[in-house]
């Protein structure tokens, strides 16, 4: 599919109150584009349940569902198993960010897999708990700011690494796991086509800037999200059935392009730039050795 | 006592200055709280927040509905809500505004402080947050506090979330405020339509909030709702498309978050402005240089 | 058709009863026989329902409240620590008005960790909006998970239930249950097809989504109404199962020889059944005591309760589960409802942590009944058999 092909009806609303530039707002934009209008949405607490909806109003124009935090995936296959049972032919689909996915969603996502559940789970990545004011998870990166890891006299930053969540979504053997990165758009429509086409457990993890907890110019949302996956940071692959595939070879630039336009790095001394570029040197190595193997 | 009812918009810093402006009057022997209206609004959305001060201990703790003072941050927001609303007799209105008060319409006659804040702080500070020069301006339009209490409180209060430093700046730029402040009435030309809301009693609300699309005496409520929630008021920055440099590539329509770029046909695009946040993504994104964004 | 049964294969067997269409659980003792019954009924082909084998109570509720927003009939069970798992997810059905059935086994929650029977599980929960039936026997969990689909599913009330068996005494138990036929129940229980919050591309609608000050109040009211209206549904409800079935229980409680009864004894689950034994003992003694057999929780019986104050000289309440600090929940809430009346109200504790409450006990507690009668109390809150505390 191609950007043109793309339906016109939007399933996500205008109207809706995401920070100007949100990343997250383009991902579920562009997902509800795919997925089409039969599509069951569970939302679980994130930035997307509280700008997409504050009730009464709603952005969604597809049934949607809100329970709790740490749930998404089961909830997701509450609602795919019931609807099998009752006869209604529709997808579901789960939109958790990083935290609920990462963190306090990891023990429900991997249940859920496990069982091979008959779900879509988008997990919308922006590094971070922005819904509660930019406090770091397991998915922020080396060296960020972010309100608990403030840059103090002591400690600045973020001191471990980001968790890869979808390598441990690989080990679950589900049909479907990919990433993708708002900023390549072809890349990101194939993927959600395939994980809409495919049954069986389908797991995206989707690269989405956030200039609000990110502290750099809305404008840059999309620039951020392809300059990640030039320097590494974000690698672009899917595993198909146990094929795993890069879709997009890196140029490997340095990691000082890509940081440098983000005050969440501004503080970062030599030292923990080298760090962050020997990790990504290592994760490019072990990425690029998995597709030998 | 006196009470105070900050406008802003999110990120803008609307409590922070509630807050400095608590510390001031705290520093000049008073007892005073700030708070803001407990609410999760994104970055640009309209906000409020408060400051109360008395000679004693306060013991209210409920939202204040009639403010002696409003304070409003950027003046786009004088055209979308009644800032004057609830203000009592004899209160004033502080408004960051390039303006004269006689040439700024509240739509009603009321006691009015401008002082161009933005291009103080864009001075002083280099971005245009305004939450400290127009404290400045308080202290001026209401003789209420000394300037150094202003000053001290916005050091306290600022350096808690930023290099103190930056903090000192601030206070500068409220300095700056307090000598530039003009004080006058302003006009009111124009009338404010009241809000309305949808507020059903517990039988005539959906059972257990499970909401189907439906039309209300205030609008849609349910899925697709929002649409009517126009959020171009929120822009600082406007996007102007150069139709003739534009070969329909589709990726400001692709990246649009709020979906607000429009297709007409296959040969043109058509920006609503009723939504558009002003984000700028799509002329950043613009392989053809087609899209500008200029100041509102 | 009879059948000698334990009390997890009744509450099992209510969920074929009732054709559920979801079930998610997860094991734990004293529940996992449910688990596994469902586990062969579905295996087996005689239960038709989609069976979510979960990894946690979290999920396990959470997959119910998802299941049955989307439209199904929804049941799961647990115990104890499980229940204490889901606890932040059972908020959710009674606002949102979903009927979900839930056995649950009364275990001890830890510390100290134990198995043995204890309310210290579901009574922690009585303010999370679900209607609460205790149950004396094996026949009345069967006929109470049936009874739940019908009271929780009803245009009225739509809440959710729990159904509670005490650990071993009955989950382990067997004894004789005449089960119904399901084409019977069939003919009982309409189909559950929700109108006020399914999920269907055909009409979408917005559930639980993110909600501001100005809609949550009512909200809450709205499952106080509900909780409120079950009343009048439950007692119609126990009238036509004892017309259609011939086991009527008689609604909110279930009074045991009253009539004329100077003193009462309050009690749910299992020691009622043995308290009955009791009764009858100092009756044949000339004795006129009495037992209410408290069986739902929630909705309180307040109005039942209050009537007695009008005509018993004492009242004493059993409860198997304390609210440190004040006292036994069932006592806490007797109270309320007799205020105003100057008799004396005396709390038992006993039987915590699965101790057995015996026969002796029991007579206790109406010795003790009939020395408050007389204005004779000691204690009004009395632990029985607690090893250095005087009774």
């Amino acid at each position: 599919m191609k950007i043109k092909d793309l339906s016109l009806e939007e399933l996500f609303t205008s109207g809706h109150t995401a920070c100007p530039g949100c990343g997250g707002a383009i991902v579920a934009r562009i997902a509800m584009k795919v997925f089409g209008k039969n599509t069951c949405a569970y939302f679980p607490a994130n930035c997307l349940l509280v700008f997409g909806g504050t009730y009464p109003y709603n952005a969604f124009k597809v049934p949607y569902l809100h329970v709790l935090f740490e749930n998404s995936a089961v909830c997701a296959a509450g609602i795919s198993r019931a609807l099998k049972k009752l006869g209604r032919d529709a997808k579901t689909v789960a939109f958790a960010g990083d935290g609920g996915t990462a963190d306090i969603g990891m023990q429900s996502l991997s249940g859920a897999a496990e069982r091979n559940e008959d779900i879509i789970y988008i997990c919308y990545d922006n590094e971070a708990y922005m819904n509660t004011g930019i406090q770091r998870s397991g998915s922020t990166p080396f060296g960020a700011w972010t309100t608990t890891t403030p840059v103090g006299k002591k400690i600045a930053g973020k001191e471990v690494f980001k968790k890869d969540v979808p390598r441990i979504m690989m080990a679950h053997d589900v049909p479907y796991v990919a990433t993708a990165s708002i900023g390549y758009p072809n890349d990101f429509l194939n993927k959600l086509e395939k994980a809409r086409d495919m049954k069986g457990f389908r797991y995206l993890h989707v690269f989405a800037p956030c200039p609000t907890g990110w502290r750099y110019d809305p404008a840059k949302t999309v620039e951020i999200g392809k300059l990640a996956v030039e320097c590494g940071m974000w690698t672009l692959y899917e595993c198909e059935n146990g094929v795993f595939r890069i879709t997009k070879k890196p140029k490997l630039s340095p990691v000082t392009d890509y940081i440098k336009l983000q005050g969440r790095f501004r503080h970062m001394t030599e030292e923990q730039v080298d760090t962050l570029q020997g990790w990504v040197t290592e994760k490019w190595e072990k990425i690029s050795g998995e597709t030998k193997g | 006592m006196y009470e105070v009812r900050f406008h802003g918009r999110g990120g803008q810093g609307a409590r922070m200055a509630a807050e400095a402006l608590a510390d001031a009057a705290f520093l000049e022997g008073n007892y005073a709280m700030a708070f803001p209206f407990f609410g999760a609004e994104r970055r640009g959305a309209p906000v409020v927040a408060f400051t109360r001060v008395d000679k004693q201990k306060i013991r209210i703790r409920t939202q204040i509905y009639e403010p002696d003072y409003v304070v409003v941050l950027d003046d786009k927001l004088v055209d979308l809500i009644n800032i004057t609303e609830g203000l009592k007799k004899g209160g004033m209105a502080i408004i960051n505004s390039a303006k004269k008060p006689e040439d700024i319409d509240l739509g009603k006659k009321v006691s009015t402080a401008t002082i161009d804040a933005t291009g103080i702080s864009l001075d002083v500070l280099g971005v245009p947050i305004t939450n400290s020069a127009i404290l400045g301006a308080f202290a001026k339009a209401t003789g209420l506090l000394d300037i150094d209490s202003i000053k001290k409180g916005i050091v306290d209060m600022f350096s808690m979330r930023m290099d103190k430093k930056l903090a000192e700046k601030n206070a500068r730029a409220a300095a700056i405020a307090y000598d530039k402040t003009i004080v006058g009435t302003c006009k009111a030309q124009r009338t404010f339509e009241k809000r309305k809301m949808w507020l059903p009693t517990y039988k005539e609300m959906p059972l257990g909030l499970a909401t189907p699309p439906m039309k209300t005496e205030a609008g849609l409520v349910g899925p697709g709702s929002f649409i009517e929630n126009k959020t171009g008021s929120w822009r600082t920055f406007k996007p102007i498309l150069d139709h003739e440099k534009c070969i329909m590539c589709l990726f400001c329509w692709f990246y649009c978050p709020e979906g607000c770029i429009e297709r007409v046909g296959n040969t043109t695009l058509k920006i609503n402005y009723d939504y558009c946040k002003g984000c700028g993504i799509c002329a950043n994104e613009c392989p053809k240089n087609a899209i500008e964004m200029v100041r509102e | 058709m009879k059948r000698v049964i334990t009390g997890n294969y009744a509450a099992a067997y209510g969920a074929y009863l009732t054709r559920v269409d979801f079930v998610a659980a997860y094991p734990i003792t004293p529940q996992t026989l449910i688990v596994e019954h469902i586990s062969e009924f579905v295996n087996d082909g005689l239960l038709d329902a989609e069976y979510m084998r979960v990894e946690s109570e979290h999920s396990a509720m959470s997959a119910c409240v998802a299941a049955s927003a989307t439209g199904a009939r929804t049941y799961t069970a647990t115990a104890s620590q499980g229940l204490a798992l889901m606890h932040e997810v059972l908020f959710i059905p009674p606002v949102l008005h979903l009927p979900i059935v839930m056995p649950v086994v009364n275990r001890t929650v830890a510390a100290p960790i134990g198995i043995w029977c204890e309310q210290n599980d579901t009574m922690p929960q009585r303010d999370t909006g679900w209607l609460q039936v205790y149950c004396e026997d094996n026949q009345e969990v069967v006929d109470m998970v049936i009874q739940s689909c019908m009271i929780g599913e009803h245009k009225k009330v739509l809440l959710p239930s729990m159904v509670m068996l005490d650990a071993f005494i009955l989950s382990h138990t067997v004894e004789p249950v005449d089960f119904p036929e399901i084409e019977e129940v069939d003919k009982f229980l309409p189909k559950y097809k929700p109108e006020h919050a399914y999920l269907d591309p055909k009409r979408p609608m917005v559930l639980g989504s993110f909600t501001p000050p100005e809609y949550i109040q009512e909200a809450r009211y709205q499952t106080e109404e509900s909780m409120n209206n079950a009343r009048k549904v439950i007692t119609d409800v126990t009238k036509e199962f004892g017309k259609t079935f011939g086991r009527d229980y008689g609604g909110l409680i279930e009074k045991y020889r009253c009539e004329d009864a100077e003193v009462i004894l309050i009690t749910t689950g299992t020691v009622t059944s043995t308290a009955r034994l009791v009764v009858d003992q100092y009756r044949d003694k000339g004795k006129k005591v009495g037992l209410i057999k408290l069986r739902f929780f929630r909705p309180f019986p307040l109005q039942e309760i209050k009537e007695l104050g009008e005509q018993v000289e004492a009242v004493g309440v059993y409860d198997r589960s304390m609210s440190f600090g004040t006292a036994g929940p069932t006592y806490i809430e007797t109270r309320y409802a007799l205020y105003g009346y100057s008799i004396p109200i005396l709390n038992f504790l006993a039987g915590l942590g699965g101790r057995d409450v015996t026969i002796k006990d029991i007579s206790f507690m109406f010795d003790r009944l009939l020395e408050a009668k007389k204005g004779k109390i000691k204690n009004e809150i009395v632990w029985i058999g607690t090893r250095g505390v005087e009774p």
